[in-house]
């Protein structure tokens, strides 16, 4: 399919999907990551996409910016561009993404509730729940309650409560990645809860990298528009 | 000898322990535990949210200090009852049938008690009848609907005009959650929004005329 040469601005959680699917050589002129998890803080999340969506328009080379994003916390409400137009996922997160759409991810909540969702990425951020993520935690409060193991103790439990109503580890596969499998079965069973594989769905994900932006997958907000998100939850372009 | 303002930053700062002690000692030198409330933990919970709306602290943290709120709670909450206080309003609350997610629904229940409201917590995953049922059994002035994804916003719409199509035109039903908006609450017949568990109470308040 014919694009304009664009730039991918993404979150980490999908380098191994993108790298995979991109090929060689790839189909963008530039590709930048941003740190995963900012979905917890949005208000960094939308400055770092903004100051990123600024430097990759500098590159007057660069005709389009897709951003591989889903809702994520709405973080990328309020962002905009000023010469090229922004290519936007309508999906509610990575998981939605991963799954090719809404309906494999609803269906899977649908059916089990209480399911956690696990990706390559996710697993290679350590913040997974499972057998890791107390150490991780205790060694990031430590950073800024160092003198102070009753709040680490505190903030470890607030954790772990955070996850007592899931039972399901469901580990979403479009790369082939066997340690990345296991370790999501390790995680399921030091939770105690049940395991699943669901088969990825590359389609979106191949759809965004190929220039198929189709308007019921794909928001394309014009330069000087702003990204909005309308009453039932959808991304919108707004002047 | 500790004070209201030890209380407060104990909260502030999740000192769960500290409240442990602070709060019988208080209570022992004879300050009202309705003042407890007013003056220590409501005050302590709005400073968390400010916070929290600042990027000073994240979750993790207010919900720290809502342990350490709950805690004080359960050692002053048979106290109000001895004192033949109990609630005015009775408040309903629950995260939306699909939705498990209950961190901001939980801090919110905490912030109503802290108010002063009765308030049934019916948890996670609720299904619409649930709420009916509820409401029937409890007769609340307000019922609180949460949830964090915007797959399961269609089962808050559903809830609310089950509510409604029952015949409960008078009880408030407040939403809230990260997608959640205005203008959302508006389109789904909801009576009032909140964004986060700090502004929860004035709206609760300010929807009862009580404010």
């Amino acid at each position: 399919m014919l694009h304009p040469p664009y730039a991918i601005l993404a979150c980490d959680v999908f380098s191994d999907e993108l790298i995979e699917l991109g090929g060689d050589p790839p189909p963008w002129r530039a590709l930048e990551f941003l740190e995963m998890g900012l979905h917890d803080q949005p208000d960094k999340l939308r400055q770092k996409i903004q100051q990123s969506i600024h430097d990759l328009e500098s590159d007057r080379e660069v005709q389009a910016i897709v951003l591989a994003y889903g809702r994520c916390g709405n973080g990328l409400v309020g962002i905009r561009a000023q010469r090229c137009p922004l290519i936007l996922p309508q999906a509610h997160d990575c998981i939605s993404i991963l799954l090719g759409g809404r309906e494999a991810h609803d269906a899977q909540l649908k059916k089990t509730p209480g399911t956690y969702f696990y990706s390559p990425g996710w697993v290679r951020g350590k913040r997974v729940p499972g057998p890791d993520r107390e150490a991780y935690l205790r060694e990031f409060y430590a950073e800024r309650y160092a003198d102070d193991e009753d709040m680490i103790d505190e903030l470890v439990e607030v954790d772990r409560d955070a996850f007592e109503h899931h039972n399901c580890a469901a580990y979403v596969s479009i790369v082939d990645r066997p340690a990345t499998a296991d370790y999501c079965k390790d995680c399921a069973k030091h939770m105690q809860w049940e395991h699943t594989t669901l088969k990825g769905d590359p389609s979106f994900l191949q759809d965004l990298l190929n220039g198929n932006w189709q308007p019921t997958r794909f928001l394309t907000v014009e330069p000087g528009q702003c990204v909005a998100a309308d009453v039932e939850g959808n991304l919108v372009a707004i002047d | 000898m500790s004070t209201l303002e030890d209380l407060k930053t104990a909260v502030i700062n999740g000192k769960r322990k500290d409240v442990k002690v602070i709060v019988p000692e208080l209570l022992e030198s004879g300050v009202e535990p309705t003042s407890l409330l007013q003056d220590a933990l409501i005050p302590a919970m709005a400073i968390v949210g400010e916070r929290f709306k600042n990027n000073e602290v994240f979750v993790p943290e207010m919900l720290v200090s809502a342990r350490a709120m709950k805690q004080a709670m359960a050692i002053i909450e048979p106290k109000l009852l001895e004192a033949g206080i109990s609630p005015e309003y009775t408040a309903i609350i629950g995260t939306v049938e699909g939705d498990l997610h209950d961190i901001g629904k939980n801090l919110v229940a905490t912030m109503w008690k802290g108010t002063g409201f009765d308030v049934i917590d019916l948890g996670v995953n609720v299904p619409a009848a649930k709420f009916l049922e509820a409401i029937d059994e409890y007769k609340p002035q307000i019922v609180g609907l949460s949830t964090l994804l915007t797959t399961t916003m269609p089962a808050m719409k559903e809830t609310v005009a089950a509510i409604r199509n029952a015949g409960h035109s008078k009880v408030m039903i407040l939403i809230g959650g990260a997608p959640i908006t205005q203008s959302y609450a508006d389109e789904i017949g909801a009576d009032g929004f909140s964004k986060d568990a700090g502004s929860a109470v004035d709206i609760a308040k300010t929807t009862l005329g009580i404010a």
